[in-house]
């Protein structure tokens, strides 16, 4: 080998040294995985209250009348964002598939409150509107439009996919407890 | 005895060489026209923002640490701004730095429509084209890097909505998301993160981009307008008439940068913008929000893609989301980037084009500008009782229309042009 091939050979070496030792800083440029197992919502999880003076206080029955709801985390795990959902007590009669029936829940349902389309926190509806019967759960970004009585199917606007139903009953304090996880992937899917 | 003469200019003259500068550049003609100022004014944004972020960064905490203020626990950076806020000129420099941007944005805007208009993108400009396009990206960008960092209600709903997006990016998206927002958002680790590229990557791209885009403009020369053409011996095309850089060109400008300055701040002074303390810390409910004025087209698109359309392409789902906020901006950047290739017209090496001189051309233009004005449109559709089906036909309706009019109004159909 002579000079100037090895000079050749010792600069394009260098240059792939020195991007492969970039590679692990690179790497570490993606932050966290997206959602930790430890703090993933559980079966006999409380839900307690995310917001206002009853924050971290357990949701019950006597929490809201009929066609009323409040945002909720399972107790201890709302340092995870994804475990936002919305708890909504519904007129039992009008509950129908593909909601997830759960014995004892009496009309209370409970769905992941970031919005499938791009991640906002939905609302449950105040007023009537035009293009969905209330009750119903619209979002304030896109407007997006759900069907809490029917397993948060989409009924209008951009969102892909219905909201993700978290199954949940009323145990014997009348507190609100999970009965099992999401039943879809929760917030924007790829 | 006599006095000593001091000639600090000449001494570093001598050393330098700054003669034959002089010589080269000092003298450099400026086509004068008053629609040539609009990139200067871009330019002259950018000196205010640098200058007002210098000065809050020395403020600034990039960190959503939770704090117990006043009104009780709050992230670190949210309570540094409502302490910016508080102090003497505070708000006004956070204010004419957010009016700087907007200013900066909306002047690239009007500066990309003039070299659109009078067809200066065309050969060999087409690398200042992109260039520009690029920079327009690059601005916008790096004001949505600044929108995460006061840290409020409104600036974790936008950066939320921009992490959805970049999720819903067909095949890579989660990996794309978490590498760019330093993981799922919301998450303290994005501060740091969104300060980084706002105060050091965003400002030394920028800058970068800003030099070579006048270098190759030095190199090219600028265009003369349309009306000097008329005036021109056709041997003379090439020589180019206009101020001296110094002083005439050099004071317009001066002038300029002071009137963007005093712009700046008699806005800032009269009408806030972004009031973090009215927004509030971040909560988990979202508030009724819209993006800034150039985004809203983008928002409005979101909106108008129903979410029942999708399809799936090389084994990827590409949803509702996805065209809204990728399928239908990467489509329009990419025409737009295009244009110089798609435009056969003859080009013209020194003169800009009047508007009127191609009706397809101005056709088109106003077809596009309106296409944005529609979409943007879309987005106030709840304020303005229109339903969606109505926002479709307003969205494909109107381009056409306007295409249509403007193109026989110029005298399209007597083959007069392009």
């Amino acid at each position: 080998m002579d000079r100037r091939r090895f000079a050749d050979w010792s600069l394009k070496v260098g240059i792939g040294a020195a991007i492969a030792s970039a590679i692990p800083g690179v790497l570490t440029l993606r932050g966290k995985a997206r959602s930790a197992a430890t703090d993933a919502v559980a079966p006999g999880d409380r839900l307690v209250f995310a917001l206002g003076q009853n924050a971290g206080q357990p949701v019950t029955r006597g929490s809201f009348s009929q066609n009323e709801a409040v945002l909720a985390y399972p107790e201890g795990k709302s340092d995870n964002h994804e475990n936002l959902v919305l708890v909504a007590k519904l007129d039992p009669a009008e509950l129908g598939p593909p909601l997830v029936r759960v014995e004892g829940a009496d009309g209370v349902v409970a769905y992941s409150a970031i919005c499938t389309h791009l991640g906002c926190t939905v609302r449950f509806s105040e007023e009537p509107m035009d293009a969905a019967p209330f009750p119903h759960i619209h979002c304030p970004c896109h407007s997006a439009l759900f069907d809490p009585r029917h397993g948060g199917l989409v009924l209008g606007g951009p969102a892909p996919r219905p909201l993700p139903q978290l199954p949940v009953r009323l145990n014997d304090k009348g507190e609100v407890v999970v009965t099992a996880g999401f039943t879809s992937t929760v917030g924007v899917k790829a | 005895m006599s006095a000593v003469r001091v000639n600090i200019g000449g001494w570093v003259t001598e050393r330098l060489g700054l003669d034959r500068l002089r010589a080269k550049y000092l003298g450099k003609p400026f086509p004068v026209h008053s629609t040539f100022f609009l990139g200067e004014i871009a330019l002259f944004c950018f000196v205010v923002l640098v200058g007002t972020g210098m000065y809050l960064a020395l403020f600034y905490e990039p960190s959503a640490a939770s704090i117990t203020g006043g009104a009780g626990p709050m992230p670190l950076a949210y309570a540094s701004i409502v302490a910016i806020d508080a102090t003497p000129f505070g708000a006004l420099v956070r204010r004419m730095h957010h009016w700087a941007a907007q200013l900066m944005i909306a002047s690239i805007v009007l500066h990309l429509m003039r070299i659109y208009f009078t067809a200066s993108y065309k050969k060999p400009r087409e690398l200042n084209w992109i260039l520009g396009l690029v920079l327009l990206g690059a601005t916008i960008g790096a004001s949505f890097a600044g929108y995460l960092l006061p840290y409020d209600q409104f600036s974790v709903t936008a950066t939320a909505i921009g992490y959805g997006i970049a999720r819903s990016v067909p095949w890579v998206g989660p990996a794309l998301a978490d590498y760019g927002f330093a993981g799922a958002f919301p998450s303290p680790s994005s501060v740091p993160r969104f300060f980084a590229y706002h105060v050091v990557w965003a400002p030394l791209a920028l800058s970068g981009l800003i030099a070579l885009h006048l270098v190759i403009l030095l190199k090219q020369k600028h265009t003369e307008p349309a009306a000097a053409r008329a005036v021109r011996a056709p041997a003379d095309a090439h020589l180019i008439e206009g101020v001296p850089l110094w002083p005439q060109q050099a004071s317009l400008m001066a002038v300029l940068m002071l009137v963007v300055i005093a712009v700046t701040a008699v806005l800032s002074a009269f009408l806030p913008v972004h009031p973090s303390a009215f927004y509030g810390p971040p909560q988990p409910i979202t508030p009724e929000v819209k993006p800034d004025w150039y985004l809203l087209w983008v928002y409005g698109a979101l909106r108008l893609i129903p979410g029942g359309l999708s399809f799936r392409f090389l084994g990827a789902t590409i949803g509702s989301e996805a065209i809204g906020a990728m399928l239908v901006p990467g489509i329009l950047a990419l025409v737009i980037v295009l244009v110089p290739w798609l435009d056969r017209g003859k080009s013209s090496l020194y003169f800009a084009e009047s508007p009127t001189a191609s009706p397809r051309r101005l056709a088109f233009g106003l077809a596009v500008v309106t296409l944005f004005l529609a979409l943007s449109l879309a987005g106030f559709g709840a304020e303005l009782g229109l339903s969606v089906p109505v926002l479709w036909v307003i969205t494909l309706a109107a381009p056409l229309l306007v295409w249509w009019g403007s193109y026989l109004l110029s005298g399209g159909r007597r083959g007069a042009g392009a």
